[in-house]
């Protein structure tokens, strides 16, 4: 079976490293990250399936691992070497189409009784990541036992699945894992009060997080929305953005929004309800900082890493900064998974032209830099195709 | 609109003669390359070009008749110009022009400064003058250089006054300033050499007196020595730049003064009459070109007035305006009978 | 004597043009026999004693004015205004205009026993002058007798307790000054008349007025109408301006006014080539541009524009009347008229001008994409009288680098302005209508305005007002060597080079186009027949 692994290679951390310090995805060539022709993993179960990937997304967290930029603290939650992927649409082999929810709870692990978090149905939150009869390994794609998406077979429990309607494209499908993402993000925050979100980063999740507002968020009137590319902000102005700025300018478009002022360290006296923060850079924590309006909330969905941020606003203020991660039943929705609403919103919201690019395994170095400037080369999502046939190598849309 | 150049289309496209491309060889397509080619400008490292459309401006003040020359006639300068003089110019004008010199011995009672008044048909003509001139004149001579053509820039300027002593002075009218100036370099022993037609001749025959020459030497109380100088619009005439080796002869005339009661004007007219029977004389015997000056016969050497210009080329005798067309005949006449 | 105006027609011995770029200059070639250069006339002569012409001029006013000693008399109320930092550009060398008149004019109010005198810096809706711009403007003397005491005012457009409203005009357009002059016994104005445009009773009326009078003549149909505003008998913005001034008369209040004029004498001697004719540079000169270049080129932005702010003028006064406003004015317009007018035959397809590093509300600032706009189409352009030199339908190339860059201390609304208003459209009604008035009602840009040096939140719209003749007249408009984002911003086509500019103007125009080039600065007016 041919998949893309990540070993782990000291040497080629390091290389990676050095390499994506000068062009984000150069760890991609030099990285830990190689083609190789591997086993297919063993079913861990008997309930367990083997699933053939049609198309696999890129996500920013696997960009991280490729250019060995992730956080040390992964280590003890991930499993080597392992095959990366889980923005993963694919056939099962009762002939089923599915897209994988990579959340790796006590119900996949064969844990039972389950943690206190996945017996409420929130196996984001799952207490066990390191138990059970499968290696360590936060969501398929990062554990050694169950494969991943970048590869022509991995084995996933039935809990995981999710069918595909017939009617929807497996371009469309793959985007599932991300909108839910971003869609979670987006319903996880509370009212802003003053009917003004801000959504800092406009690649696939905060685009998510934007078509969300504006499908599922009746309480927000206005969204400014930060997009550095063109491409991104022609999809938020499509999304239904009030106001679409670059980056360094939405402090002023806040300010302008909300009648406050500006004041000379680059505060606001005034500010938004809800922050939606899909960078996860220091900048934009800082930015979200600034024109988070006292008592606001800020929300993390991109994945933010080690950050030096100056927190003095958070205490003075009573700014809320909380993290959203994965997917799950959504209480404000009548406890409906994130999933089936993602499906939805696809579907909604025509999402299904945010992947901009498909490449063949065979041309991972490629896929990966692509993926990697994505926004540059005006592109939002960039996934592997995996389907045989005449239909695969360097598809672009 | 129409007032603006270029909203009418230029008559011709291309700025070369295509005709004489075909025939003229060579040189007619590197002529052609130039003229479409501008040529670069070194603006701003080097001077501006001037556009054709704006007339230049009167010379700037510290140039033309304003230029000072006395550091020419300080001691560096005039070992200088010494050692160009043996070295250079008379060696060059030996070669080039191969003077024959007459009438010195008019000169030799003479031990003071003069003016030499002279024809004037080619550059040739001063450094010629300069390199025949005996002593106690030979080093200690300024020329009169027409302020406008030898003073317009700076190096011009700096150049002329050192390698041929010029001082600047007004073609036509001569300015207080420069007679002034003139005048204190008479009385410190310097000679001049002048030309009284103001400069060159444009077709070959020479052109009316200015009253400039005797005025000065009136002024002065010093002598005008009448000088001839026949030939060198053969070397090199006006409006070329390559001389060819010619046989010239420079003649000497009697010193002239003013006596009592003579006014310049009537030394000019002196003057003039001298220049002329030297001329004659220069062509043919002495004898004869005294009786004719006697007679006031010299044939003058403005040329036929009042005729077309073809009828003065052509009275000018072989080797007219460019000088080239033929050799002189052998035994030929040299200077036109009128 | 001084060379009148020229108009030179390029041709191919035509040396290349020196064409400003902001902080820095260009030599430009300009196509041969289809080009020409406008240049200004030479600086006029300076009078020979300023201060005995003030002081002429005050004691012979013009008009039905008496004499300003008559005018003074110990317990009235004095109030003098005086033109704030957008004049004269680059502001002059020391002693100011301004300063001379202003202390004629107190000498005066000494000997009468004026005891309530009030200075008031008379900005409109400009930025507030430093104190460094303010004793630059008006002297040590003057500045350190009043500024102490609270004397030396700036006019303040939002101060809801000090503005008077004097009526409605018969056009329906509301009169509403200054309160401390609308209730002096006597406003005596000092003016500084660089070009055209300043003065007259635009000096009261504008100068000391609030954003609720201001906007009557401050808007796109008034800049339309005028044609060009540096032509006051053909200009909407003038004669709003002299409605509203004879109103102010009208109710009682006796405005003295003192006009100055200069020579257009704007560079000092190190840098006389930059009024020079190319062709008339001497060694000097040329030495003087290599050096300035190749110093430039290797110096930051930043640091190049604090140089040239600090280039003060060596402007003379050519001129100085007092009296009554209107014929006061008549004799100043005269007199700008004669420094400044350059007869032109006809207009051109294509016109090229060179932005200099400075507008009338840059300085000592940076000069923002708005303000290129506003200085290139809006003062340049309608440098004319008679027609614009360039064409219906023609095509504006502006040469400048329009960095995305602002001062935010100064132009704090226009970077808003920047980022959100010119985002959506560049369409001037559109603007207007959709986005003024919640500029001019922002709390913080008011906030700014009255109290740090930011300029009223509405005035980067008037930037943009001020060239909207220029974008209907236009068929197109091309920046030379700026940065493109931004000239995609303000709605124009980027070019890298000038012959680059002249191509592209040339889908606009057609083929081989005629060419005007402004010499600009110094300042001249274009006389076009």
């Amino acid at each position: 079976m041919r998949a893309l692994q990540v070993e782990r290679s000291v040497t080629r951390f390091a290389a990676a490293r050095a390499a994506s310090g000068w062009r984000p995805g150069a760890g991609g060539k030099v990285g830990p990250l190689r083609l190789a022709e591997i086993d297919p993993p063993e079913l861990p179960g008997p309930e367990w399936l083997r699933l053939r990937p049609r198309l696999a997304g890129i996500c920013g967290s696997d960009l991280a691992t490729v250019d060995a930029r992730s956080s040390q603290w992964f280590e003890p939650i991930v499993t080597f070497p392992f095959v990366p992927g889980h923005e993963v649409v694919a056939d099962t082999d009762d002939g089923r189409r599915v897209v994988v929810e990579p959340v790796l709870g006590c119900a996949v692990r064969g844990i039972d009784p389950p943690c206190p978090a996945c017996a409420a149905g929130q196996a984001r939150r799952c207490h066990r990541l390191t138990a059970g009869h499968l290696a360590p390994g936060l969501q398929t794609g990062f554990c050694a036992d169950v494969g991943g998406g970048w590869s022509t077979g991995l084995v996933a429990h039935p809990a995981q699945l999710h069918e595909v309607p017939d009617a929807m494209a497996d371009e469309a499908a793959v985007l599932v894992e991300p909108v839910a993402c971003g869609l979670h993000g987006a319903l996880a925050g509370p009212a802003p009060g003053d009917g003004l979100a801000v959504v800092i980063g406009a690649g696939t999740i905060g685009l998510a997080a934007l078509a969300a507002i504006t499908r599922f968020r009746p309480d927000i009137e206005r969204t400014i929305v930060v997009a550095k590319h063109p491409v991104q902000r022609d999809h938020a102005r499509r999304l239904g953005a009030t106001t679409v700025v670059g980056a360094g300018e939405v402090r002023r478009a806040v300010r302008r929004t909300t009648g406050g002022w500006l004041l000379d360290n680059g505060q606001l006296t005034a500010g938004a309800g809800l922050v939606l923060d899909c960078v996860g850079s220091p900048a934009s924590i800082a930015d979200a900082l600034a024109v988070a309006r006292p008592g606001g909330t800020i929300t993390l969905l991109g994945m933010p890493g080690h950050t030096t941020v100056d927190l003095t606003p958070l205490w003075q203020r009573e700014i809320a900064l909380a993290g959203a991660y994965a997917y799950g039943p959504e209480p404000s929705q009548q406890g409906r998974h994130s999933f089936d609403l993602a499906i939805e919103l696809i579907d909604a919201a025509g999402l299904g032209s945010l992947l901009s690019a498909t490449y063949t395994l065979e041309r991972h170095a490629e896929a990966i830099a692509h993926a990697a400037e994505a926004g540059r080369r005006g592109a939002v999502k960039v996934a592997f195709d995996l389907r045989p046939g005449p239909r695969g190598p360097g598809r672009r849309r | 609109m129409t007032s603006l150049p270029g909203s009418t289309p230029p008559k011709r496209k291309v700025p070369v003669n295509l005709e004489r491309l075909r025939d003229g060889g060579p040189a007619a397509w590197a002529r052609a390359a130039s003229r479409l080619r501008p040529r670069p400008s070194t603006f701003p490292f080097g001077p501006p070009t001037w556009p054709t459309s704006v007339p230049r401006p009167p010379l700037e003040r510290h140039l033309g008749v304003a230029y000072d020359t006395s550091w020419a006639r300080r001691p560096p300068a005039r070992v200088a110009r010494l050692l160009v003089t043996e070295l250079l110019t008379t060696p060059a004008m030996r070669a080039l022009a191969r003077p024959e010199v007459r009438g010195l011995d008019r000169l030799a009672s003479l031990d003071e400064p003069v003016v030499f008044a002279a024809n004037h048909a080619s550059h040739v003509d001063t450094p010629l003058v300069l390199s025949v001139l005996p002593e106690p004149w030979r080093h200690r001579t300024v020329v009169a250089g027409a302020a406008d053509y030898f003073f317009d820039t700076r190096a011009k300027a700096a150049a002329s006054a050192l390698v041929i002593g010029a001082v600047p002075i007004e073609r036509t009218r001569i300015s207080r300033a420069s007679t002034y100036q003139l005048q204190a370099l008479l009385a410190d022993r310097w000679s001049l050499v002048i030309f009284p037609e103001g400069g060159r001749s444009p077709d070959g025959w020479g052109r009316p007196h200015e009253p400039g020459a005797a005025w000065l030497a009136v002024r002065a109380g010093v002598a005008v020595v009448p000088l001839h100088i026949e030939g060198t619009r053969r070397v090199l005439p006006r409006g070329t730049s390559r001389p060819s080796p010619g046989r010239t002869t420079v003649t000497f005339g009697r010193p002239l003064r003013a006596g009592d009661g003579v006014d310049a004007r009537a030394l000019a007219v002196e003057l003039e009459a001298a220049i002329a029977a030297l001329a004659d004389e220069a062509t043919g015997d002495w004898y004869s070109a005294r009786r004719r000056a006697a007679a006031g016969a010299s044939p003058r050497l403005t040329g036929p007035d009042a005729v077309g210009a073809w009828r003065r080329s052509w009275a000018l005798g072989p080797g007219g305006r460019s000088g080239r067309a033929s050799a002189p005949a052998p035994g030929g006449r040299r200077w036109p009978k009128l | 004597m001084p060379r009148p105006g020229f108009v030179l027609d390029v041709d191919r011995s035509t040396p290349p043009i020196l064409t400003w770029h902001g902080e820095g200059f260009r030599l430009e070639r300009l196509p041969a026999d289809r080009s020409r250069v406008i240049y200004a006339p030479e600086p006029l002569a300076g009078l020979d004693d300023p201060d005995a012409a003030i002081w002429e001029a005050l004691h012979q006013p013009r008009g039905d004015s008496p004499p300003l000693p008559d005018l003074l008399r110990a317990g009235m109320r004095l109030t003098i205004a005086f033109d704030d930092v957008s004049l004269p550009l680059p502001p002059m060398q020391g002693p100011d205009n301004r300063q001379r008149v202003i202390e004629a004019v107190l000498e005066l109010a000494a000997r009468a026993g004026v005891d309530d005198v009030v200075l008031i810096c008379a900005l409109a809706l400009h930025r507030r002058m430093t104190e460094s711009e303010l004793r630059h403007a008006v002297g040590d003397r003057v500045y350190d007798s009043f500024a102490p005491h609270g004397l030396l005012l700036q006019h303040d457009a939002e101060d809801p307790d000090g503005l008077t409203h004097l009526g409605v005009t018969d056009r329906g357009e509301d009169v509403e000054i200054n309160r401390r002059a609308a209730e002096s016994d006597l406003i005596v104005y000092v003016n500084i008349n660089l070009v055209a445009m300043d003065g007259g009773h635009k000096s009261v009326a504008t100068g000391l007025a609030s954003y609720r009078s201001l906007r009557h003549h401050h808007n796109v149909r008034t800049m339309r109408h005028s044609r060009s505003f540096m032509d006051q008998h053909n200009s909407e913005l003038h004669s709003s301006n002299w409605r509203m001034g004879r109103l102010i008369r009208d109710a009682g209040i006796k405005v003295f006014q003192i006009e100055t004029t200069l020579n257009n004498d704007a560079f000092p001697k190190p840098m006389a080539f930059l009024q020079k004719r190319e062709w008339e540079w001497d060694l000097r000169d040329r030495a003087a541009y290599l050096a300035t270049s190749a110093a430039l080129r290797r110096t930051p932005p930043a640091a190049a524009r604090s140089i040239f702010h600090s280039v003060k003028a060596p402007y003379e006064m050519t001129g100085v009347w007092a009296g009554e406003v209107e014929a006061v004015h008549a004799a100043t317009t005269e007199a700008v008229y004669a420094q400044q007018l350059v007869p032109v035959e006809g207009q051109s397809d294509v016109a090229i001008f060179g932005v200099p590093y400075i507008c009338p509300y840059n300085v000592n600032s940076i000069m923002n994409p708005i303000l290129v706009m506003c200085m290139g189409l809006g003062y340049l352009f309608n440098l004319y009288r008679g027609k614009p030199i360039v064409r219906q339908g023609g095509v504006a190339i502006l040469s400048h680098p329009t960095p995305w860059a602002f001062n935010p201390v100064h132009h704090p609304s226009y970077i808003d302005f920047f980022e959100e208003v010119l985002a959506d459209t560049t369409d001037p009604i559109e603007i207007e209508k959709t986005y003024e008035e919640r500029f001019a009602n922002d709390e913080w840009y008011r906030h700014l305005y009255r109290t740090s040096h930011a300029y009223h939140g509405v005035h980067p719209f008037y930037m943009w007002y001020w060239g909207s003749h220029a974008l209907e007249h236009l068929g197109d408009v091309i920046i030379v060597g700026g940065d493109p984002a931004a000239v995609r911003r303000l709605g124009f086509s980027p070019a890298t080079t000038l012959a680059d500019a002249l191509e592209m103007a040339a889908d606009t125009v057609g083929p081989s186009p005629t060419i005007s080039h402004l010499h600009c600065p110094p300042i001249m007016l274009a006389d076009v027949r």
